[in-house]
């Protein structure tokens, strides 16, 4: 259970990693991952390739940062996920406010 | 009790210690060390004593010998650790022993630390301290604790009054709702239409408890609010959506299937927005006819989204049954962590029991399945069977009888002084966006009342407007209808057509002539169009035009006084009769 972010060497993207179950009890540490003054500024890969499965409070954790990053102008990545988030990110049409990777079938 | 108090206050104790020891040196040397630190202080001689002092009279700390005649240190905490229940009082050990075996025992029957004999007072004074540093903490989160279920409770009561209370015909709708606590971020609500269509929301907001549940206040405002003025299901969806979007802060949200069942129960307009699959099923075979997928976005996202591309039209039969569940059923797990997932929950509503609800089934296997483990999520599930209990009682011929005996009683009594008289016209995209029905409702409500009216007005106002809509501004064949696609086929080029839809009109008079009681309503509507046969549709055989005019103008001729069209079949004219 933990969220590690990485900003690239020009400070335009960070990459959130989260592992484990991304539910409400992530909430801090997500939130401790972006800051408001930059978070307009930026773009943000998340990756999920360690997340087993994630309920809606996570998408609502998402949808803060989307906001803060600029609501439609926001460049939020989601890539690595599996099947069942792909399938609550898909139920949820998600596809319309955030950038999905699918992974590549193996 | 009220002694013991006001003994504290005048020696300034803060609190009251009970020592347990055999022997009289060191209860007396300990007595000395307590009293220094502020304590009142109790002894007993073994531990028997200890367990009946603790339980007459009001101890916050124990100190405890091991071995004592009659009962020894570790059955007198277990005890007293029993009586003290919820509350934190800890108990010291104090002994001479060594033996780390009887140390650790100390600590597994419940004390919560241990000294041994000989023992430095500066030590002794500073557990004590650290003791008291907990015994605060806890008494902090009981008193927390304590008092969210004291809210939880209260805001409960609050929802059920105001969410729950005004939902309709649950006599009929089974449902299952478990909350993951007090409260589920799950809601159904129910309501009927003007038009007696009765619509059902399943919602699940964002996360459970409390705030989860704090949207429904608004959001079941908005549904019943507006089923009542007679809007769409779309307009309502965007109605609740705005609302959300306003008042809830970013990322929460609420996922919702909604369901419109129309007054005729063979027709259902579904919406899914963010759930699971919903499903229509045959209630006698169980078969799954349709699976309703989520077409959109869940509500209180954004404003921009438009929800008419998300209906589903399907073509219903008696008894078919309509179930809802939310994601908690799927993802509801057993102690090994395991799903109950998706294809659990279809073979458990396709398996044949001899139940008339299939949820009493699935929620049968979905208690085996997860037995006692803990629930991370609400669960809820509902099912509506079409049946015409479902539906409020329409006495169509009393309603008919009344205006024929109206008109014959008072033939002549027309006040046309007091007339009154409007003419609404709506152009090309006006017709795709707005429904002008609840508004004209509304505005002659206002003006002369009718509240008795409302129904039967708002269905004879909908028939004529979706005739001219679908048949005259958007020239749609009814007969696309027929055949097992043809229902969906229907709609999808109605809303194609919608879509593309810049000119043609839609004009709609009302003329209104009070009597001295009651009055008559002149009801003109003119299309676009090209116009119709509508000979065929005047014929008085009764069959014929049964079968051609279809209900819709079957049932405005039920409801009121007359019905005539104009050449070349694009005006109508409907008169409606009242008496009060």
């Amino acid at each position: 259970m933990s969220i590690i972010a990485k900003t690239s060497g020009d400070g335009r993207l960070v990459r959130i990693s989260i592992n484990g179950r991304f539910d409400f009890s992530q909430h801090a540490n997500f939130r401790n991952t972006y800051t408001i003054e930059d978070a307009p500024y930026r773009c943000y890969e998340i990756d999920l390739s360690n997340v087993p499965y994630m309920d809606s409070s996570a998408l609502g954790m998402l949808l803060v940062l989307r906001e803060r990053a600029g609501g439609d102008k926001a460049d939020i990545t989601l890539v690595g996920f599996n099947d069942e988030i792909g399938q609550i990110l898909n139920i949820s049409h998600f596809e319309n406010l955030f950038k999905l990777e699918r992974p590549q079938a193996a | 009790m009220s002694a013991t108090q006001t003994k504290l206050q005048t020696s300034k104790a803060i609190g009251r210690a009970l020592i347990a020891d055999d022997e009289l040196s060191n209860r007396v040397i300990l007595k000395a060390l307590l009293k220094k630190l502020g304590y009142e202080v109790s002894m007993a001689e073994n531990g028997a004593e200890a367990v009946e002092l603790f339980e007459i009279e009001s101890i916050d700390m124990v100190f405890m010998d091991i071995m004592m005649p009659v009962m020894d240190g570790y059955i007198a905490t277990e005890k007293i650790k029993e009586a003290a229940g919820e509350k934190f009082i800890p108990v010291i050990f104090l002994t001479a022993m060594t033996d780390e075996s009887a140390l650790s025992r100390c600590i597994e029957v419940g004390g919560d630390d241990f000294l041994t004999k000989p023992f430095s007072h500066t030590v002794l004074a500073a557990k004590i301290k650290a003791m008291e540093r907990i015994q605060e903490l806890h008494h902090d989160v009981i008193t927390l604790y304590s008092r969210m279920h004291r809210d939880e409770e209260i805001a409960e009561e609050v929802f059920s009054g105001a969410v729950i209370a005004g939902n309709v015909a649950l006599d009929h709708i089974r449902q299952l709702v478990r909350p993951a606590s007090i409260f589920s971020g799950d809601i159904l609500l129910t309501a009927y239409a003007p038009s007696h269509d009765l619509h059902v929301l399943m919602g699940d907001f964002t996360g459970h408890g409390l705030a989860a549940a704090l949207g429904a206040l608004p959001a079941s405002e908005v549904f019943r609010s507006m089923t009542a003025k007679g809007f769409s299901p779309q307009q309502i969806l965007q109605g609740i959506n705005n609302k959300l979007n306003t008042l809830l802060p970013t990322g929460m949200f609420l996922a919702a299937q909604f369901v419109k069942i129309s007054n005729t129960l063979d027709q259902v307009t579904a919406f899914n927005c963010g759930m699971p699959d919903f499903f229509l099923l045959d209630g006698k075979t169980r078969v799954i006819k349709h699976r309703i997928s989520s077409r959109s976005l869940p509500l209180g996202i954004t404003s921009e989204i438009s929800f008419h591309d998300a209906a589903v039209h399907i073509r219903t039969q008696y008894n078919d049954h309509v179930l809802l569940a939310t994601d908690g059923v799927s993802e509801a797990r057993n102690h090994d962590g395991e799903y109950f997932g998706i294809e659990r929950l279809e073979n458990s509503i396709t398996h044949s029991y001899d139940d008339d609800y299939i949820l009493n089934t699935v929620s049968r296997i979905l208690e085996d399945f997860c037995l006692d483990a803990p629930q991370d999520d609400d669960i809820s599930l509902a099912e509506i069977p079409l049946i015409p209990e479902l539906l409020p009682a329409w006495d169509l011929n009393s309603l008919h009888n009344d205006n024929i005996k109206q008109t014959s009683d008072n033939p002549s009594q027309e006040h046309e002084s007091n007339s009154v008289e409007f003419h609404i016209t709506l152009r090309g995209s006006q017709l795709r966006q707005a429904d002008p029905v609840p508004m004209l409702i509304n505005y002659i409500q206002e003006m002369i009342g009718l509240h008795e009216h409302r129904r039967p007005l708002f269905t004879i106002l909908t028939e004529l407007f979706v005739n001219a809509l679908d048949h005259g501004v958007l020239g749609l064949d009814s007969n696309i209808k027929t055949g097992p696609e043809g229902f969906t086929r229907y709609f999808e080029e109605r809303e194609r057509l919608l879509n593309e839809l810049k000119d043609g009109f839609i004009r709609i008079g009302l003329h209104i002539h009070p009597f001295e009681q009651g009055g008559k309503m002149v009801i003109q509507i003119e299309d676009s169009g090209i116009g119709f046969n509508f000979s065929n549709r005047q014929s008085t055989d009764e069959s014929a035009s049964l079968k051609l005019s279809g209900r819709g103008i079957q049932l405005i001729q039920g409801l009121c006084e007359s019905i005539k069209y104009e050449k070349p079949g694009n005006k109508a004219e409907v008169i409606y009769v009242w008496q009060e």
